[in-house]
């Protein structure tokens, strides 16, 4: 009997920080990992929804991956792209489609591995981008890789909020506090002011510590109407999901790093489930460098403007905090694997699967994406029951 | 001659949307895109104006004069596509057409620019291609008392 769709299978690769790995063989691990979790085989899918890196290597994921990876006839097969919004969004597609009757049962799948032999994922991203265009012309001005774009966003950010190093040091001491509890997270190991200080710096005034961990992994949902009696965890059900793509012009005199209509993606989502800001048990938002996690904390309006700082230092968001938030140490410590990192993480919190790091009695998930230039922004408020 | 921070190689292609700044560049001037119909300043690789929908760009002469928006000093260089051995800085230019632009300095500066300095573009040339970058030198990015390099609050949009 068909039901209303939900998050019924999550499968995650290891999250390798060595060369190794193709795009398309940890994809196939990661959906068979969800398939089974499900208790579904490839036989019992019928919707099939990619999401690669953009532009870092040219053999990433595509649609491809159908026939390759031994999947039958489908009924739906799209490469998203919405840069690290994406993942977000295909569960939103999945949960469309299935509405619709397009399909039954969705696998929404990222995979990636920056990590090459002969250079670090920083060189991979820095060669990456080409000369045409826009690009081209920054790249011709130093701007090589993303560290720089987002310093941008820093520094702009610490003038206009009065904010210091000391925030961005906290929000990376504070994903590491949750990692510690994460068996998948890169980097476990507790992380003080003075490791954080002491850390190389990449681009004023972000340091190797503000920056994402790139991955060699993959990760894959299973969204279905279907409620298979093998399946290992009890569904999780999308209780709003929205996006914003604010045309936020870098031109005089608006914001050209931060700021927006993030928070109206936020309303729209939860209101569509009847909810609030303060039903929110756990935030999992995409946290490429500390200082987004700050700007979104104020963009969706779970602090006011220039008080994120204040509310991650005083613990807001760690650990008996008043808004646990990337619970598996997100992208900074966890893994950066875009858009399946909070997605992945809000799902295992739902599931009462977090183990040390299980936030007590988390109904409630906001899950967030975000892509480009803080451009692109995809919201799902998840939940433990139906409603 | 070769520029200071990239290689040959990493000179931009022209012959796409941005050929005009190419062109006002190479005479030493800072040509920008405009609404042909109402003058909205638009973005570089913009074909439609967001202001009135017209979709004929014109492109005209700005004063290459504006101040810091943002700021970084770049640590890391990347071999093979970094050629200083120095920390650089990278700035977007808020310029008084409105435009803002992404940039780095017309050669390697000590100094950090600072966000509401004073900023005066020229241009460098990487594989015969010449490109906007602020003039850096030590007075020039002094901070100015009567030109704070903070923007107050109120300055922010909302």
């Amino acid at each position: 009997m068909s039901r209303d769709p939900a998050i019924i299978g999550l499968g995650l690769t290891a999250m390798s920080l060595t060369p190794g790995g193709h795009p398309t063989d940890l994809a196939s691990e990661a959906i068979t990992l969800a398939l089974a979790d499900a208790g579904l085989t490839r036989a019992d899918v019928d919707g099939l929804l990619v999401n690669s890196s953009q532009g870092v290597r040219p053999d990433r994921v595509g649609v491809a991956l159908a026939r390759s990876d031994g999947f039958g006839d489908l009924r739906l097969l799209e490469h998203l792209e919405i840069k690290g919004a994406t993942a977000v969004a295909m569960v939103q597609h999945a949960v469309l489609a299935i509405r619709a009757g397009m399909a039954t049962t969705v696998v929404c799948v990222f995979a990636d591995a920056p990590i090459q032999s002969g250079g670090s994922s920083g060189s991979t991203y820095a060669h990456s981008g080409g000369n045409d265009g826009v690009r081209g012309l920054e790249r011709a001005s130093g701007l090589l890789g993303s560290v720089p774009t987002y310093a941008l966003m820093a520094n702009r950010y610490l003038a206009i909020s009065g904010g210091s190093a000391d925030d961005l040091c906290s929000v990376a001491c504070t994903a590491r506090q949750w990692a510690a509890g994460n068996p998948l997270a890169t980097s476990r190991t507790p992380l003080t002011a003075d490791d954080y200080f002491a850390a190389r710096m990449v681009s004023t005034p972000l340091r190797v510590l503000d920056c994402a961990r790139p991955v060699n992994g993959g990760g894959a949902v299973v969204v279905s109407a279907l409620r298979p009696a093998a399946a290992a965890h009890a569904p999780v059900f999308v209780g709003g999901m929205a996006q914003r793509h604010p045309a936020r012009r870098r031109r005089a005199p608006g914001e050209s790093w931060f700021g927006g209509d993030a928070s109206i993606a936020l309303d729209d989502a939860l209101t569509q489930g009847g909810r609030t800001r303060a039903d929110i048990d756990v935030a999992e938002i995409y946290d490429p460098f500390s200082v987004v996690t700050l700007c979104l904390l104020e963009d969706y309006g779970l602090c006011k403007p220039g008080d994120a700082g204040a509310f991650v230092r005083e613990g807001g968001i760690a650990p008996g905090g008043e808004l646990p938030l990337n619970t598996g140490g997100g992208q900074l410590a966890g893994f950066y694997l875009q858009g399946m990192t909070p997605l992945a993480e809000g799902i295992i919190q739902l599931r009462g699967a977090g183990g040390e790091r299980q936030v007590a009695d988390a109904a409630t998930a906001l899950v967030t994406g975000l892509g480009g230039r803080a451009d692109h922004h995809a919201v799902l408020v998840l939940e433990r029951e139906a409603r | 001659m070769s520029d200071w921070l990239v290689p040959d190689s990493l000179a931009p292609n022209t012959d796409g949307p941005l050929l005009p700044l190419y062109k006002a560049a190479a005479r030493g001037e800072l040509a920008l895109p405009f609404c042909a119909q109402c003058d909205t300043p638009l973005e570089l690789d913009q074909t439609r104006c967001d202001n009135c929908g017209h979709d004929v760009v014109s492109w005209r002469t700005v004063a290459p004069l504006g101040v810091v928006h943002a700021a970084t000093t770049v640590h890391r260089r990347e071999p093979g596509l970094i050629l200083t051995t120095a920390p650089y800085h990278v700035v977007d230019v808020e310029l008084d057409s409105g435009h803002r632009l992404l940039m780095t300095t017309t050669h390697a500066v000590a100094t950090t620019p600072i966000i509401g300095a004073a900023a005066v573009i020229a241009f460098r040339s990487v594989g015969g291609v010449s490109v906007p970058a602020l003039v850096a030198d030590d007075r020039e990015l002094t901070s100015d008392p009567t030109n704070p390099p903070h923007p107050t609050p109120t300055e922010v949009a909302p």
